[in-house]
């Protein structure tokens, strides 16, 4: 019991354990608060990846499957399946309407062609569509007069959920948030006009190239598209390339619809025709599925799969059936369908995770030159202790119990600043981002100016350390101070620049529990060898000259 | 087995000890014979280096005699061949060492300090043991004249009081043999008297002791008193 009194003693009675606690604190916080923040994002990263693609994807190759239709009316009556959307995925340029003039800019985009009103049973479209009529009179009295959205009615949502220009009857197209350059993005994450260029209502042009089964490149086709409204998915990468429009629309441009079937092995008429044997019907590239709570996208992948072979089978063995099922389709679930967007942002947490982590060998190399510095100072009351019986394992457990507390207490101050760190960080984000209060650094300069009498009076007493310690606090205090009065904000994460509005506040558990036992264990390793030392030393010798 | 047949419970023979300082081997005791009958207060005199604190070290198990030259017996029982636990035991219960520089642990106060054996020889914290602890060790500073001290420092008290904790540590698990270097060395002559006033009692009281110094008249208060020269004990004692 001996060893408890002396390691609390020891670590009461000085100041330079407290050094040790607060050097082990801010490693765990550091690590936590960095590692949760990642977490975070990951996190918003995948639930906004599982929102846009649902949680099973089936894939096929360019030449699309056919009888999409019948499939996904299966797979609606499969238990586990919410919903179920089929859709085409290819390329395509889009001629913009900007600028004026004759040269338009046109951007290459991925074209999602889709059933808008089942894809929102699977992902989050119809939530997605951005612009949406003002709230109430006052978000109206907020635009200026000339800003477009003070035209937009529920049209805008309507016509977005439906791909469809209401006004005019022509096919909608929805454009990704970043597609064009006429949206700004602002500093809480809205977005404004700009340009002049408001986009809904504009008309746009789709080329698009349509391949055949065979990967014969046909010529392409164009078609002119109202923008109808635009997305938000939360994922720039997306946001920034996709656009949306009618699912048979798709199909006709990419010649995937329905159409005649020729007998090839008859002899064509006076005309030129083949004689028509039937026909084959349209075709989607892609079927998005979306699982009922309590089912893992894991599960529905193997049923989806299992459905897919069991219609192939059924399709094959019906002689009526002209359109041959794809032999080879993959069916992904949505972490492995977005692992390129994913693994980057994984392996940059674990990147950051290992690189903070080395922080725990300066937190050891720390509490080793401490504990050294008072082993050596303790030589002769380790002496002592072994005159009265104390044993070499009496004495290193002094020191690992030392370490142990100093590691416990250091990691659980850790966590604990590491949560109000984190819940509050984006308060703390804010107060970055806007100017100092003038009392704070009002207050900072009253107390660099109270740090300066203490300089003076160590200037008068003669005091080395004393004016060396004031000098060091009114400077720190001063250039503090003078930041403080210059700042004039700066948002580290600026929504503007960054694609994201918050900063995750939520503490990674994990990661805090696992870094906390980190502390403690290099803090118990940085006191092993002065612990050892202590215990190797001779009695003898520690008290003759300790 | 208990003490042999002369009665000795501390008995040092033929012992030598030589350390090395840099390069240069120093013999220190050059083969020290003694033997401290149990109940008995010997004075170890001698001069500055002549190895007396060497053989006080050697009787209180802190340090070994060189391989194969003497032996230290403990009540007829070697303790060179004792090692680990056993001679931990052994310096915590059979042996209490007092200091010169009375060696007190700066952190701990009165009480604490004089607890420090009794605590030491129970590994896990116990209320009870300690409670037990707590009461002899006030006992026996009570009866040094330390009790309005219990909670105080070692740096809060002067030279006699500390030499006082001392003794009272050394006494804390009632060892049958105190092992006392230079006691009174760093005290003016009247504290000095007072401590060894003191160990009088004790001694009065059973306690085998054992003291080194360089002092004639120090020495004089023992039993028996003998010579340290050029590291051997002088056969011809001397008595007091």
């Amino acid at each position: 019991m001996y060893a408890a009194l002396l390691s609390n003693r020891y670590l009461t009675s000085r100041l330079i354990p407290f050094i040790a606690i607060a050097a082990v604190a801010l490693c765990v916080a550091l690590v936590v608060t960095v590692v949760s923040v990642m977490t975070g994002f990951l996190n918003m990263l995948k639930d906004s990846g599982r929102l846009i693609v649902g949680d099973v994807i089936l894939s096929t190759g360019i030449g699309g499957m056919p009888y999409a239709d019948e499939f996904v009316a299966d797979l609606r009556g499969l238990s586990g399946v919410q919903g179920a959307s089929p859709l085409i995925d290819t390329i395509g340029l889009l001629r913009m309407p900007y600028p004026v003039g004759n040269q338009k800019e046109i951007a290459h985009v991925q074209v999602w062609a889709v059933d808008p009103v089942s894809l929102a049973t699977v992902t989050d479209y119809a939530e997605d569509l951005y612009w949406k009529p003002p709230a109430d009179a006052a978000a109206k009295a907020a635009m200026a007069a000339d800003d477009p959205r003070l035209q937009l009615d529920a049209s805008i949502l309507q016509d977005g959920a439906r791909l469809i220009h209401s006004k005019t009857g022509t096919p909608g197209i929805a454009l990704g948030m970043h597609v064009s350059v006429g949206n700004a993005r602002q500093r809480d994450g809205s977005y404004l006009p700009r340009y002049g260029w408001f986009m809904p209502g504009h008309d746009v042009t789709l080329t698009v190239v349509p391949v055949s089964g065979s990967g014969k490149i046909a010529e392409p086709r164009e078609q002119s598209f109202t923008v109808v409204n635009e997305v938000q998915t939360g994922i720039y990468e997306v946001d920034k390339n996709r656009v949306y429009i009618p699912l048979h629309e798709g199909q006709r441009l990419l010649r995937l619809d329905e159409a005649p079937l020729f007998d090839l092995s008859a002899e064509p008429d006076a005309l030129g025709n083949y004689p028509i044997i039937g026909k084959t019907p349209a075709r989607v590239t892609k079927i998005l599925v979306r699982a009922k709570a309590g089912i893992t996208a894991r599960e529905l992948r193997d049923r989806v799969e299992a459905e897919y072979f069991a219609f192939g089978k059924r399709m094959k063995s019906d002689p009526t059936r002209t359109a041959k099922m794809p032999e080879f389709v993959s069916v992904l679930t949505w972490e492995q369908q977005l692992r390129d967007l994913i693994t980057p942002v994984e392996k940059e947490r674990e990147m950051m995770r290992v690189l903070f982590s080395l922080i725990y060998l300066v937190c050891a190399g720390l509490i080793l030159s401490i504990f050294w510095a008072i082993v050596i100072e303790k030589t002769r009351d380790i002496g002592i202790l072994r005159s009265v019986g104390a044993s070499r394992l009496g004495v290193l457990w002094i020191f690992l119990r030392y370490g142990l507390i100093i590691g416990v207490v250091g990691s659980a101050l850790g966590v604990l600043l590491a949560w109000g760190v984190i819940r509050n960080i984006n308060a703390i984000h804010e107060a970055i981002g806007s100017d100092a209060p003038p009392a704070i650094w009002i207050g900072t300069f009253v107390l660099a100016g109270l740090s300066a009498l203490g300089l003076l009076r160590a200037i008068w007493v003669g005091k080395l350390l004393a004016l060396l310690l004031w000098t060091l606090a009114t400077g720190v205090l001063a250039l503090v101070g003078t930041a403080l009065a210059l700042h004039h904000g700066t948002l580290i994460w600026d929504p503007s620049v960054y694609y994201f509005t918050i900063v995750p506040d939520q503490v990674d558990w994990t990661t805090a529990w696992s870094t906390a036992l980190g502390g403690v264990l290099f803090s118990v390793i940085g006191a092993a060898i002065p612990a050892a030392k202590a215990a190797d030393i001779d009695p003898v010798e520690a008290l003759r000259y300790g | 087995m208990g003490e042999n047949s002369l009665g000795a419970i501390l008995d040092a023979r033929s012992v030598r000890k030589t350390y090395t300082f840099g390069a240069l081997p120093v013999e220190v005791l050059r083969g020290a014979d003694l033997a401290v009958n149990a109940g008995e207060w010997v004075a170890v005199l001698g001069s500055s280096g002549s190895g007396k604190s060497t053989l006080l070290h050697l009787m209180g198990g802190l340090d070994r005699p060189d391989a194969g030259d003497g032996e230290i017996h403990f009540r007829g029982s070697p303790i060179a061949a004792t090692h680990g636990k056993r001679l931990d035991a052994y310096r915590n219960r059979d042996i209490g060492f007092v200091f010169q520089f009375y060696h007190l642990l700066p952190e701990l106060n009165v009480l604490e300090n004089a607890m420090l054996p009794a605590m030491i020889g129970n590994w896990f914290p116990n209320r009870a043991r300690r409670k037990q602890a707590e009461s002899a060790a006030t006992a026996l500073l009570e009866s040094f004249g330390l009790g309005h001290r219990m909670l105080h420092r070692p740096a809060q008290l002067s030279g006699g009081e500390r030499q006082r904790v001392a003794i009272a540590r050394a006494l804390a698990n009632a060892p049958p043999v105190l092992l006392a270097d230079e006691p009174t060395g760093n005290l003016d002559v009247k504290t000095g008297a007072g401590i060894l006033d003191l160990l009088a009692k004790r001694h009065a009281n059973g306690l085998t002791i054992v003291m080194v110094t360089h002092d004639p008249l120090v020495a004089a208060r023992a039993d028996r008193i003998v010579k340290l020269i050029d590291g051997q004990v002088e056969t011809g004692c001397v008595l007091p």
